[in-house]
């Protein structure tokens, strides 16, 4: 079994753009299932205002990516891929709105969609056929070299941030410059993420050098509408339009992306025209920011997004060993309440109610809506397994207490909120939960790996239009000393049956049948509550009038999917 | 005076080793330096790098290793972003050294004036004033003091005059694209202000007190009595004698800037000491962590020296002892 691209653990402080470890993954056509299964609410429809030739535009951005090399486990933040790799690497699939769904769609990069077909013997082929006119922004055209170049640096390097499905190819011809066939050693659902999560990079200005120095402080290459003019370390990367770019050149002359960490300052920023443009994640300082209003200012919210948080239980640890007490603690949890409480003002108030995120959302079901709050079933959840209410009203068997502590990332107000809100209701349900603040390299580098918890809070990444739970459910990717500590199930899930499900979600090619395995797996996990999904946290974009162009939330490549088309208002 | 430098030159380099063993020896005792390659689950390079780092060895080897790169300028790379740390620490630490010279400058006049001031006027209308406005200049976090600033001097005007432009920025210490004089200015008002508030109602306090002891003093009653005029009095005699301890004083909160502007360059988004430091603590990032603490510590024996130098000048009986 082996990883993807598409799912992430990661603190909201510090997004990252793909897995730490992931999953298989199943090719889909999801646009064709927005009919079968109910969506998330679209987000609202912004008016494209004019724009003029010209000009230049001062962004906020929330984080610096700590280097370019997006292969490489530094390039692994989400402000890097928005601001930096999203407009200069050329990709495969691009996530486009189709009939009112993001769905991965063939990019100018390639003439169509791809072929990818599966042998008798179980290999699988992938064939691109190049555009001819795509180059780089040296001149130099796009070819096989370039996919076979990104292939396998990915496979065969070093301290690269994912594998998974590179870790498959077994060969790629290069023999039609313009054509490129990508043989894997087994069928990988998921080819669609391949050269669409990295992009492709240029074969005839890093073959034989140090890819990773050459382009950890930027580069001076594109295959995107936009070029990197300048990274000032701490301070701004400045894009300016990519001349040889083969498609629609940017209407701006220069953008430049400001880093703005303080939330209070880049909304000052804003107000006082010195940046234009921000995407602030809905921390509550933000939250309260858009609620005092922002004369001048335009704003798009939407809550089709791929960042899920959720309630991660160790299932190998007591109390959480035993699904009566997992099952009851989910019954002890207003999760409506807390999603009001942290999104009412952005006007979301319903929790998740799978682990498969709103932007996957035709592969989801909604089987822990059975989980509301009912005190009555945590005592014959609690009492069924041999639990009684002690002196303090504290469930307690066999000298224990119902007692645990969670762990949180310091310096996140939102889930600072979302733990003491929970603290109180689980204190009402008969559970002792105290708090224990971590920071993200300790969460996510010793205490999750180790299963050195017992409950934890934080959120998962998708970064692509693609169902896949196995990474997060799967047994086998449960870390430990065996498999050198690899997977992200945390959590210790091991659930009869969930594996075989997932597998077949990762590598089903029939589409109702994967949808059918996905709500079948869902169903499975909501019974066992390995874990509490709570919500999705949405996406926020904010501009000042003098911004002109189709802005709009991409859930997947960000809020500057379509700089190009952005400009000054005309 | 060559000599009295050279000695306290010399006494430095102990103390610089002795605290970088023990921030050696701290930050290994409480930072995983592969906890982010362990996250690439990669059991080859994490044994590549073990070996690589000498963390299989003593501590006072690794402390060594450590030493002889650091002393030839191999300060090795981040984890956190892949490069070299001495540039890294070397773009940091220019912006700090520069908010903190222009901030310590214009602090040092300010506070030494009000402190001559209060003591020669004690207990007046101006003293008293000056007194509550230091309370509440110590009283006030920075971080709030700066969104202030932001909000008066940035957001309000271009809000209420309908300016195209704000008349003081609160990004960066320039604008994107712009290296001129004016632009620069522009950036550097508020945050300077936000450093120095606090600097300049601590030691205003500090520089009266020692303003009124020289005035009180024996020296001073004599000059008096002999009929020198007030104003030599005052110059001449209090302010040179109270002049040493405030520059003790200073030294030790100036060394302290370089590594403490942390809310200061978050709130006004300058890439400095402060900002690397938070950086390298979040993504716990131990390589530059390391190096960043033994140049605040290099800090702190350099600004040291320099109150020495300071106060040999102002007293000459410290040359002599």
């Amino acid at each position: 079994m082996s990883k993807s691209l598409l799912r992430t653990a990661v603190p909201s402080s510090r997004l990252s753009r793909r897995g730490i470890l992931a999953a298989l993954t199943a090719a889909a056509l999801i646009g064709s299932l927005a009919a079968c299964t109910p969506s998330p609410t679209p987000a609202e429809t912004n008016e494209e205002v004019a724009v003029v030739d010209g000009g230049e535009l001062v962004i906020g951005a929330e984080q610096e990516p700590d280097c370019a090399d997006w292969i490489a486990t530094c390039g692994g933040s989400i402000w890097g891929t928005y601001v930096m790799q999203i407009p200069t690497m050329p990709s495969v699939f691009q996530t486009r709105l189709v009939d009112d769904e993001w769905v991965p769609v063939p990019s100018d990069l390639v003439t169509g969609e791809p072929t990818a077909e599966v042998a008798e013997d179980g290999t699988q082929t992938v064939t691109y056929e190049i555009n001819p006119d795509a180059v780089w922004s040296d001149g130099e055209p796009i070819t096989s070299a370039d996919f076979a170049y990104t292939a396998l640096q990915i496979r065969d390097g070093d301290d690269i941030f994912d594998k998974t499905g590179y870790d498959r190819i077994t060969a790629v011809d290069v023999s039609d410059p313009q054509k490129a066939v990508v043989t894997l050693d087994s069928a990988f659902a998921g080819w669609r993420t391949l050269f669409s999560v990295y992009g492709i990079m240029p074969a005839h200005i890093l073959e034989g050098q140090d890819r990773n120095a050459m382009m950890a402080d930027g580069y001076d290459f594109s295959g995107g509408p936009w070029k990197i003019e300048k990274w000032t370390r701490g301070t701004s990367v400045t894009l300016v339009p990519n001349e040889n770019y083969w498609g629609e050149k940017p209407h701006l002359d220069k953008v430049t992306f400001l880093f703005l960490p303080d939330t209070t300052a880049a909304f000052q920023a804003l107000k006082s025209g010195q940046v234009s443009v921000l995407a602030p994640t809905p921390q509550l300082d933000a939250l309260s920011q858009i609620e005092a209003g922002l004369p001048g200012v335009k704003s798009q919210v939407d809550a089709r997004s791929g960042n899920l948080e959720a309630i991660w239980l160790n299932n190998a640890v007591a109390p959480f060993d035993s699904v009566a007490v997992r099952q009851a603690l989910a019954y002890s949890i207003d999760r409506d309440a807390i999603v009001k409480r942290l999104f009412g003002s952005l006007g979301i108030d319903k929790a998740q109610q799978s682990f498969n995120s709103p932007m996957v959302a035709p592969f989801a079901s909604d089987d822990f809506s059975q989980y509301t709050l009912d005190l009555d079933k945590v005592d014959e959840l609690m009492e069924g397994d041999g639990w009684k209410k002690n002196g303090d009203g504290v469930w307690a068997k066999g000298g224990e207490t119902a007692t645990f502590s969670i762990k949180t990332l310091a310096g996140n107000k939102r889930r600072d909120l979302t733990v003491q809100v929970l603290q109180s209701q689980l204190a009402d349900a008969g559970f002792e939960m105290t708090i224990d603040q971590v920071t993200p390299a300790d969460l996510f580098g010793t205490i999750a790996p180790e299963g050195d918890f017992q409950a934890g809070i934080w959120a998962l990444v998708d970064t692509f239009p693609d169902p896949t739970l196995s990474a997060t459910f799967s047994s086998v990717n449960i870390p430990s000393d065996a498999n050198g500590f690899s997977g992200i199930n945390f959590y210790r899930a091991n659930i009869p049956g969930l594996d075989d499900l997932l597998t077949q979600v990762d590598s089903e090619i029939d589409t109702d049948a994967r949808i059918a395995a996905s709500h079948e797996g869902d169903a499975l996990i909501a019974e066992n509550v390995p874990s509490l999904p709570l919500d999705a946290v949405p996406n926020v974009l904010l501009w000042s009038e003098k911004v002109g162009g189709p802005l709009q939330i991409n859930p997947i490549e960000g809020p500057f999917w379509n700089l190009a088309e952005w400009g000054l208002a005309g | 005076m060559i000599t009295f430098i050279t000695r306290r030159v010399l006494y430095s380099i102990p103390v610089i080793l002795v605290a970088s063993f023990v921030l050696f020896w701290a930050v290994r005792a409480t930072f995983d330096p592969l906890a982010k390659l362990r996250l690439a689950q990669d059991p080859t390079a994490l044994a590549r790098e073990v070996e690589r780092l000498g963390l299989d060895r003593s501590v006072p080897e690794q402390y060594f290793l450590w030493l002889r790169s650091m002393v030839v300028g191999d300060w090795g790379l981040s984890t956190r972003t892949g490069t070299p740390v001495l540039p890294l620490i070397g773009e940091a630490l220019w912006p700090t050294l520069q908010l903190a010279f222009w901030g310590l400058l214009i602090a040092i006049l300010i506070a030494g004036g009000i402190s001559v001031y209060s003591a020669v006027r004690q207990y007046s209308l101006g003293d008293n004033l000056l007194t509550g406005a230091s309370y509440l200049g110590i009283a006030m976090p920075a971080f709030w003091f700066g969104l202030i600033l932001i909000q008066t001097f940035a957001v309000w005007p271009k809000e209420a005059f309908g300016l195209s432009e704000p008349p003081l920025y609160f990004i960066g210490l320039n604008s994107p694209g712009q290296t001129g004089v004016l632009d620069y200015i522009r950036h550097l008002i508020l945050p300077v202000a936000a450093l120095m508030i606090a600097l300049i109602a601590s030691w205003s306090r500090f520089g009266r007190a020692a303003m009124l002891d020289a005035l009180s003093s024996d020296y001073v009653r004599t000059a008096r009595a002999k009929g020198v005029p007030r104003r030599q009095v005052i110059w001449r005699h209090a302010v040179r004698n109270s002049l040493a301890p405030f520059v003790t004083v200073v030294a030790l909160d100036a060394a302290i800037l370089i590594g403490g502007l942390v809310v200061t360059e978050q709130i006004f988004a300058i890439p400095g000491m402060g900002r690397l430091f938070l950086q390298s603590l979040v993504a716990g990032d131990v390589f530059v962590l390391l190096p960043w603490m033994i140049v605040v510590a290099v800090a702190v024996v350099i600004c040291n020296l320099i109150a020495d130098i300071a106060y040999a000048v102002l007293d000459p009986r410290v040359r002599l002892s």
